[in-house]
């Protein structure tokens, strides 16, 4: 009985702050991609650039840790007994990956485009047994920025 | 080469999550294991049934008997379980349970009396504490050699062992599914084992009338616990469907309605044997 109340309360408060937080969170990836609409990330080695104009290039990278809420892991659990879209871990990807590629723009300001960008998940989460699962993204490229006019 | 953003799509066709609602998703799954669930549950408890009508109570207690080697009946045999076990064998002629029963006494303060597989009865301490009559004693003994008659302590195990196995094996105890799908299963065999609690009761009420000739003290137990409030205040509330037992209150009622559709008689209470007080 006791058991059952903790779990509702939990279910109940991984929903709520999990949405909050999802919610909020997408109104500022999409705020900030159109902040950053202007700067293109290419997963092209080259984008056919004048060398002569490339003024520098440098190595940038970002990282993103997102955490599973209590109701998406029981959701998810739930998934796993049938089978199927595991819904409740979809936005978190997305958030993720588009968070972290966001990051990685923002880490470059003035640069011209982005090029050779790669997304990789990394996994620090394995091995931590029953605890709460994440989702960890790393993007990284090569910001190509062209000399002043 | 020229690029030119498209910004208006990032907001509207997110095609990389879905975009129906979470709950009604959470819900229609969670209905769903707890149907296939329920499912399985109940067509254990159906095969449990039929392996118990299978098992005899020598296989039973072949079974069983490693179980108790921690007792050693010769040592802790005193004149109160000397009594009770010629209690138990008297009750036996009128309610046969197929079994040899051997009776423990345990210095146990909470009032209660178990039915073991292999024919083992333990009664606690605080259960003689409890009844004022051998009458009051006799009915409780008589409720639990009803349950060696109707095997239930068998099929209880059985239908335990099935919730342990389930809950382990198909969910997991790591997914945090074991924290809804355990208090169901509990409300699920609570149910099953009132029902048979129930019926448990009858037959012991029969067995009172028989050995008696009346069926007074029948409900001295239940009294009891009343008086102590252990069992009574969980009338009405939720916690009640959580109960292995139905209430104290609602087996006395049940216990007088029966009596009376029988014609059972009350009659006088014989004073507790001198050992047991």
């Amino acid at each position: 009985m006791y058991q059952l109340a903790v779990f509702c309360v939990l279910l109940a408060l991984g929903y709520g702050f999990g949405r909050f937080a999802e919610t909020r969170h997408y109104q500022s990836i999409t705020r900030r991609e159109k902040l950053f609409a202007e700067l293109p990330t290419l997963s092209l080695r080259s984008a056919g650039e004048d060398e002569e104009a490339v003024f520098k290039t440098q190595f940038v990278s970002a990282n993103v840790v997102i955490s599973v809420d209590y109701f998406k892991r029981v959701a998810a659990a739930l998934r796993g007994f049938f089978g199927g879209n595991v819904q409740a871990y979809e936005s978190l990807v997305d958030r993720a990956r588009r968070e972290a590629v966001l990051r990685v723009k923002e880490s470059c300001p003035g640069a011209s485009h982005i090029l050779n960008v790669r997304i990789e998940t990394s996994s620090i989460h394995k091995g931590r047994g029953n605890g709460v699962g994440s989702v960890e993204v790393f993007a990284y490229g090569t910001a190509v920025y062209n000399a002043p006019d | 080469m020229k690029f030119k953003p498209g910004i208006e799509s990032l907001e509207t066709d997110n095609v990389n999550v879905s975009h129906s609602s979470p709950v009604r998703e959470f819900v229609t799954l969670l209905l769903g294991a707890f149907g296939i669930l329920a499912l399985i549950y109940a067509v254990s408890g159906l095969l449990i049934d039929k392996a118990v009508d299978w098992i005899d109570p020598k296989t039973e207690k072949a079974l069983f008997s490693d179980l108790y080697n921690a007792f050693d009946d010769a040592e802790s045999q005193t004149d109160a379980s000397v009594t009770l076990q010629r209690l138990v064998d008297d009750l036996q002629q009128c309610l046969d349970p197929g079994y040899e029963i051997t009776v423990n006494l345990t210095e146990d303060s909470s009032p209660n009396a178990f039915a073991l597989p292999g024919g083992k009865m333990v009664v606690t301490q605080g259960l003689l504490d409890l009844v004022s009559s051998e009458n009051g004693l006799a009915f409780v003994l008589a409720h639990e050699l009803a349950h060696f008659a109707n095997r239930d302590h068998l099929r209880g195990i059985g239908r335990g062992i099935v919730l342990a196995a389930m809950s382990a094996a198909v969910l997991g105890s790591d997914s945090g599914l074991d924290a809804i799908f355990a208090p169901a299963s509990l409300a699920g065999q609570a149910r099953f084992s009132r029902s048979r609690e129930s019926q448990a009761d009858q037959r012991a009420l029969m067995a009172l009338n028989c050995h008696y000739a009346h069926i007074g003290g029948a409900t001295e137990f239940f009294e009891g616990l009343k008086r102590r409030g252990d069992a009574g205040d969980t009338a009405g509330t939720i916690s009640h469907y959580f109960a292995s037992h139905p209430d104290a209150q609602s087996r006395v009622d049940a216990l007088s309605a029966l009596g009376g559709d029988s014609g059972f008689a009350q009659g006088a209470l014989r004073e507790l044997p001198e050992a047991l007080q």
